[in-house]
C-alpha cells in the first residue's frame, strides 16, 4: 500500500467513515455526560433551581453517615463475597476439568444457568424464598437445623448475608467458565511430569494450577470488584431499598435515591458518583498492576 | 488423569460437591416453575408441590398487569438495540482494525480507558440530557445510550484481527469497493462473532434495570424488569402473577442460552482472549 498516495487517503477516509457513527453515539452518551458532570458536581439543587457550591458537595459527603455506611457495605460485599465466589468457582472448575469423566458438559451448563437470569428476576425469586415464613426457613425448621425462623431480610446482618449468598449463586458459574477455559489451556504434560516426580494432587494444585491460573483469577477479581462497586439491583429489590434500616444500602443505590427518590439533588448525587469512580479506578489500577506484573 | 473406578472418599466428596452445587443452582428455576402454578399464599409459604392456579395466574398477569405489553416492550427495545448496535459497533471495529491510523488508535485508547467508568456516574448527567431533549419516558431513551458498546467494539475488533488482510487486498485488486469488502467478503465469515455480539447485547438490554428505572414513568412504557420491580414495591403483592412475569423474563434468555450455547459463551469469553 502506498502510504502517501491519494489511495491511502481514501482508505483513511473510509476508516473514519466506519468509526464515525459509533463516535457520534459515544460523544452524546459517554463524553457529554462525563463533561457535563463537571458542571453538576459544583451545584446544589433546591427544587427546580440550583446554585453554585464549589466543593460543597464533597464537604457534605464527609458529614453524610449514610453514604459512608453505604460505601462500607460495598467494601464488605467486595471482601467477603468475591473471595468466597472465586474459591467456589475454582473448586467447581477443577472438579469439572480433572475430577470427573462423565456428565462434565451437563454440570457446566447447570452451574452456568444462574447467570442467565436477570438481576431483577432472581432478586424477586430470592426475596420470596427468604421471607420469614418462606420456603428456606420452612425447610430448615422442618429439618431441625434452626429452632426459629431466620430474619434473612429483616435483620441487617442476615440481610447482608442474603446479598452475599445471592450474589454467589448468581455469579459463581460465570466465573467458573473463565477458570475452566484457563485450566484447559494448561498443558497436560506439566501434570504428567509432576506425576512422574511423585507430586500429590494437592501439591500439583498449589504448585501448578494456581500459579498458572492466577491471571484469570485476577481478571475475575477485577470484573467482580467493578460489579460490586456498582451493586444496585439486589439491594434495591431483594432487600427492599437497601433495608432493613440501611443495613444493605450501597453507594449506587444511595446515589440513585438522592437523585430520584428523596431530594432530586443531582449535584450531590454526581459528587458521590465521583467517589465511586475514584475507588473503582484505584482498584482497577492496583489489580491491573498485579496482572501486568505477572505477565512479565 | 487417573480416575479410580471404585468409590474412594475423594470421589465421593467430588460427587457430593457436584450434586449439592447442582441442586442449589437449579432449585430456584424449579421452584419458579412450581410457583407459577400456586395461589399467592402458597407462593410465599413456599410450597414445593405444583398447584392448579396456573391459568388464573396467567389471566391476572395478562389482565391486571399487562404482561404481554411489558414483554413486547422488552422485546422491541432489546431487538432494536441489537440491530443498531451490531451494525454500528461492527462498522467501528472494522474501521479500527483494518484501517489503522494513529488518530484512530488514540481514540480507541480513550474508549478503553472509559470502560472503567461505572454506569452510576453516567446516568445522572444523562438523565438531565434526556430531560432536556424531552425524551424521558420513551423507548428511545432506553435504546439510544445502549447502542454503542466499547466492550462489543473491542470484542469484534479482536475477531476482525483474525481475518487475513491478504484476502482484502486481493478483493481490492479485483475492484471491490471497501464497503463491498466488508459486506460481501469479511462479514460472511464473521457470522459467529455477530451472533455472540447480538446475544450479549440482547441479554444486556433485556435485563437492564437502573437506567430504565430512571427514565420510564408510565405503565404503558414499562419493560419486564421495571414491571417486576414496581410490583415488588406495591402494598399487596400478587405473587402468582408475579411468578408468571418472572418466568417470562427468564425463559427467553434461558432458551437463547440452551440453543446457542457456543456463541453465548464465546461472547462472554471475548474479553479474556
Amino acid at each position: 500500500m502506498n502510504k502517501r498516495g491519494s489511495y491511502y487517503r481514501y482508505l483513511n477516509r473510509f476508516g473514519w467513515l466506519c468509526v464515525a457513527p459509533a463516535m457520534v453515539f459515544y460523544s452524546l452518551f459517554m463524553l457529554y455526560p462525563i463533561l457535563s458532570s463537571l458542571y453538576y458536581v459544583t451545584r446544589k439543587w433546591k427544587g427546580m433551581s440550583n446554585t453554585f457550591v464549589g466543593l460543597g458537595n464533597f464537604a457534605r459527603m464527609a458529614q453524610d453517615k449514610i453514604f459512608q455506611l453505604a460505601l462500607g457495605h460495598n467494601f464488605l460485599f467486595m471482601f467477603t463475597q468475591i473471595p468466597l465466589m472465586i474459591f467456589l468457582a475454582l473448586i467447581l472448575a477443577v472438579i469439572l476439568n480433572q475430577g470427573i469423566k462423565r456428565l462434565r458438559g451437563s454440570f457446566r451448563v447447570i452451574f452456568f444457568l444462574p447467570c442467565v437470569t436477570s438481576l431483577v428476576a432472581y432478586s424477586v425469586l430470592f426475596r420470596i424464598l427468604l421471607q420469614s415464613n418462606g420456603l428456606l426457613n420452612n425447610i430448615m425448621m422442618n429439618a431441625h437445623l434452626i429452632a426459629s425462623p431466620i430474619g434473612w431480610l429483616n435483620d441487617p446482618f442476615w440481610a447482608q448475608t442474603t446479598i452475599i449468598l445471592a450474589l454467589t449463586w448468581r455469579w459463581t458459574g460465570y466465573n467458573m467458565v473463565f477458570f475452566l477455559v484457563g485450566l484447559q489451556s494448561i498443558d497436560s504434560e506439566i501434570y504428567e511430569a509432576a506425576e512422574v516426580d511423585g507430586a500429590s494432587k494437592v501439591r500439583q494444585f498449589f504448585r501448578i494450577t494456581l500459579p498458572l491460573l492466577l491471571p484469570v483469577i485476577l481478571f475475575s477479581a477485577v470484573t467482580s470488584t467493578s460489579g460490586t462497586m456498582q451493586l444496585f439491583d439486589e439491594p434495591n429489590i431483594l432487600t427492599n431499598q437497601g433495608g432493613p434500616g440501611n443495613g444493605t444500602m450501597t453507594a449506587a443505590l444511595y446515589i440513585y435515591r438522592q437523585a430520584f427518590v428523596l431530594n432530586s439533588d443531582f449535584g450531590y448525587a454526581t459528587a458521590m458518583s465521583y467517589i465511586v469512580v475514584l475507588i473503582s479506578g484505584v482498584f482497577a489500577f492496583v489489580q491491573m498492576k498485579l496482572l501486568g506484573g505477572r505477565d512479565k | 488423569m487417573s480416575v479410580v473406578r471404585k468409590w474412594s472418599p475423594a470421589r465421593l466428596l467430588v460427587w457430593f460437591v457436584l450434586v449439592v452445587g447442582g441442586f442449589i443452582s437449579l432449585f430456584p428455576f424449579f421452584w419458579m416453575l412450581i410457583g407459577t402454578t400456586l395461589n399467592p399464599n402458597d407462593v410465599v409459604r413456599g410450597i414445593i408441590v405444583p398447584g392448579s392456579e396456573i391459568a388464573s395466574n396467567w389471566v391476572k398477569a395478562t389482565k391486571n398487569y399487562n404482561l404481554l405489553l411489558f414483554f413486547v416492550n422488552s422485546l422491541k427495545i432489546a431487538l432494536l438495540t441489537v440491530l443498531l448496535g451490531v451494525l454500528i459497533n461492527a462498522l467501528a471495529a472494522f474501521g479500527f482494525e483494518k484501517y489503522k491510523s494513529k488518530g484512530r488508535e488514540k481514540i480507541f485508547g480513550i474508549l478503553l480507558l472509559t470502560l472503567i467508568i461505572p454506569q452510576i456516574a453516567i446516568v445522572i448527567p444523562m438523565f438531565r440530557l434526556f430531560s432536556f431533549l424531552h425524551l424521558l419516558n420513551t423507548h428511545a431513551a432506553i435504546i439510544l445510550p445502549s447502542v454503542m458498546s466499547v466492550f462489543i467494539i473491542f470484542f469484534m475488533r479482536q475477531n476482525f484481527k483474525m481475518f487475513p488482510t491478504e484476502i482484502m487486498e486481493a478483493a481490492r485488486v479485483d475492484g471491490t469497493s471497501e464497503f463491498g469488502i466488508l459486506v460481501r467478503i469479511v462479514s460472511p465469515s464473521m457470522k459467529a462473532t455477530f451472533a455472540s455480539a447480538a446475544i450479549y447485547m440482547f441479554i444486556g438490554q433485556w435485563n437492564s434495570y437502573l437506567w430504565p428505572l430512571m427514565t420510564i414513568l408510565t405503565d404503558a412504557k414499562k419493560t419486564l424488569p421495571i414491571a417486576m420491580s414496581s410490583m415488588m414495591s406495591m402494598y399487596t403483592i400478587e405473587y402468582g402473577a408475579l411468578m408468571i412475569i418472572v418466568c417470562m423474563s427468564i425463559l427467553p434468555v434461558l432458551i437463547l442460552f440452551l440453543t446457542m450455547q457456543k456463541q453465548f459463551v464465546a461472547g462472554l469469553l471475548g474479553s479474556v482472549k
